[in-house]
């Protein structure tokens, strides 16, 4: 199981396209909250503490991260490897098991990176304001819930390249449906019926799990994460016995 | 050994293996031969687990594909030398595979040294021709140093050279003691490196067997007589129930044997310069064989039929 693990660790690691999306995924939000930093001193003052804006960043790395995810599925099938990969290992579901250990790493290393720069830039910038740098109120939790986040995201695209074997397909979907669809479905579900149906979206409330507040309107942490895991497992249950199941 | 027995595997209405059995024995090469669309490839995907077969069972020394611990060290195969990410170089293609069975990286080295890969281990596949993709199937094939190997059309796209180089390995491979099966939709191909032939048209078996007994089965034979009283022969052939072709200096005898056409001469006091037996070639046996069962016609043939318009 190990050696499998290791194989699909090395075969992310050696396309160029998991290179780049990882690269965007890690540097652009460091770059945007590099940025944001700087001007966010506003006449000497910080607006808002500096894990919430860290933070910000965390829908746009899990979107990124869910691409990854997409990869390490969709890659195999436009280039033929796929086959090579059953046939070294015909028990499929450790291949399965593997390819989300894999991702699962891949997001929780990309994570650990994006943060440790973060709060490292955070740290010097601040530093050289005369501003000390120090984790107050729920920042602790933001910090876990954006592991989280990118964790859950980053499995659900495994699970929707299984499904849609092919990278543009489930390239739309993962980014289309947080960004886009969800928001128009559940719009429509809300203008139908009078009340309101964003409560319930899954991705949005994935989203809020990274905010430092929760308003009252909101569900609380505990009821957002159940529903992102329930719609993500409905997905991860989808490509799992897909890929154990049909031809390859 | 290999044993596939009864199997089946439909896609939708389309029954692509029909009801196939035969066998692979240790030492030997055996030509896997169908045209184009008999279901070579489909019977190679379901005997390594990678289809689901719908009935039957393909067992490797008595052991399903799938129930292989560390398969590659068992059975190595070469399905489509595309098989392989185009951005990856030879090595690290090969490097992932190693992985999944904890193979030492010297063994990566190895098999590209095998396939005389070694200069271009860290060019990009990509990079490569279909000859050097094929090649580096095969080292895919070779890893494990498997005792049964599997090629699919392993000769496509390669040069005289590649393909010879193709045979050579498949034969050594063979004459250690490996079970070898190979397909093609060309018999020329195998022909010359073949001990057995399985022969399956539209899915169902047509023949199995030595290459020697798919010839007598299948092969055309007839007689070639030149003599300067060939009409009178002719006669006299024709009166013992043989069929006449007529060639420039002579012609052919179908449905008697040389010595039979050797008898009548010498006991009607004619002269000949020339009689021999002679056999079709293995190409014409396996078009004749497989005829019935063709599923794509040529351009050429459809003219023929659908010509006068
Ligand atoms: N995945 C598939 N889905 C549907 N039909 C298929 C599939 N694979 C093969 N076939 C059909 O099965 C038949 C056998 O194909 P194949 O095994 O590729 O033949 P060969 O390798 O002898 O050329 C063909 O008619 C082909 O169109
Ligand atoms: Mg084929």
């Amino acid at each position: 199981m190990l050696s499998v693990l290791r194989s699909e660790l090395f075969k992310m690691t050696t396309t160029r396209a998991t290179k780049v999306i990882l690269g965007f995924a890690v540097v652009l939000p460091i770059v945007i909250y590099v940025l944001t930093l700087i001007f966010a001193f506003d006449g000497g003052v910080m607006e808002s503490p500096a894990v919430v804006n860290i933070a910000s960043v965390a829908p746009l790395v899990a979107l990124l991260l869910g691409v990854v995810g997409v990869m390490c599925a969709t890659q195999e099938y436009s280039q033929g490897t796929i086959r090579i990969t059953l046939v070294a290992t015909p028990h499929r579901v450790r291949v399965y098991v593997a390819k989300v250990l894999t991702t699962l790493t891949i997001a929780v290393v990309a994570t650990a990176v994006l943060l440790v720069f973060t709060m490292l830039s955070s740290v010097v910038i601040l530093n050289a304001r005369d501003v000390q740098f120090e984790l107050i109120g729920n920042d602790g939790r933001v910090v876990i819930s954006f592991f989280f986040l990118t964790a859950v995201l980053s499995v659900f695209g495994l699970s929707l390249g299984l499904i849609f074997k092919s990278g543009p397909g489930a390239i739309s979907a993962v980014l289309l449906w947080p960004t886009i669809a969800e928001g128009m479905v559940f719009g429509l579900l809300s203008a139908v019926t009078g009340d309101n149906y964003f409560r319930w979206a899954p991705i949005q409330n994935g989203f809020q799990l990274v905010s430092e507040y929760i308003m009252e309107d909101q569900n609380s942490w505990t009821v957002s994460a159940l529903i992102l895991c329930g719609f993500v497992a409905v997905f991860v249950f989808a490509g799992a016995s897909l890929f154990t199941k049909r031809d390859a | 050994m290999i044993v596939v027995d009864r199997l089946t595997k439909t896609y939708g209405a389309k029954k692509a293996v029909d009801d196939l059995s035969f066998t692979v024995a240790p030492g030997r090469v055996t030509g896997f031969l169908g045209p184009n669309g008999s279901g070579k490839s489909t019977t190679m995907r379901c005997m390594l687990g990678l289809d689901a077969a719908d009935a039957g069972s393909v067992t490797f020394d008595g052991k399903r594909y799938s129930d292989l611990d560390q398969p590659l060290t068992h059975v190595g195969s070469l399905l489509d030398a595309g098989d392989a990410h185009k951005g990856r170089s030879a090595r690290n293609h090969l490097r992932w595979i190693a992985m999944t069975h904890g193979f030492p990286e010297s063994r990566v080295d190895e098999v590209l040294h095998q396939v005389g890969m070694s200069e271009v281990a860290k060019t990009k596949v990509g990079k490569f021709s279909l000859g050097m993709r094929q090649r580096l199937g095969l080292a895919v094939a070779l890893l494990g140093n498997p005792h049964t190997i599997i090629l699919d059309e392993p000769a496509n796209g390669l040069d005289p050279e590649g393909i010879r180089w193709t045979r050579d390995v498949m034969r050594s491979l063979a004459d250690s003691g490996r079970s070898v099966l190979v397909s093609s939709h060309q018999l020329v191909e195998l022909s010359l490196v073949a001990d057995d032939l399985v022969v399956i048209g539209q899915g169902k078996l047509i023949s199995a067997g030595p290459v020697s007994d798919f010839m007598t089965q299948h092969a055309k034979s007839w007689v070639r007589v030149v003599s300067p009283q060939f009409d009178a022969l002719a006669e006299l052939v024709v009166a013992h129930g043989g069929r006449v072709e007529r060639t420039q200096d002579g012609g052919d005898f179908h449905a008697v044997t040389a010595i039979q056409v050797g008898e009548i001469a010498a006991a009607n006091n004619i002269v000949l310069h020339e009689l021999s037996s002679q056999t079709g070639s293995l190409e014409e046996a396996f078009l004749d064989a497989t005829d019935a069962s063709v599923e794509f016609r040529g351009e050429s043939s459809a003219a023929q039929n659908g010509g006068g318009q």
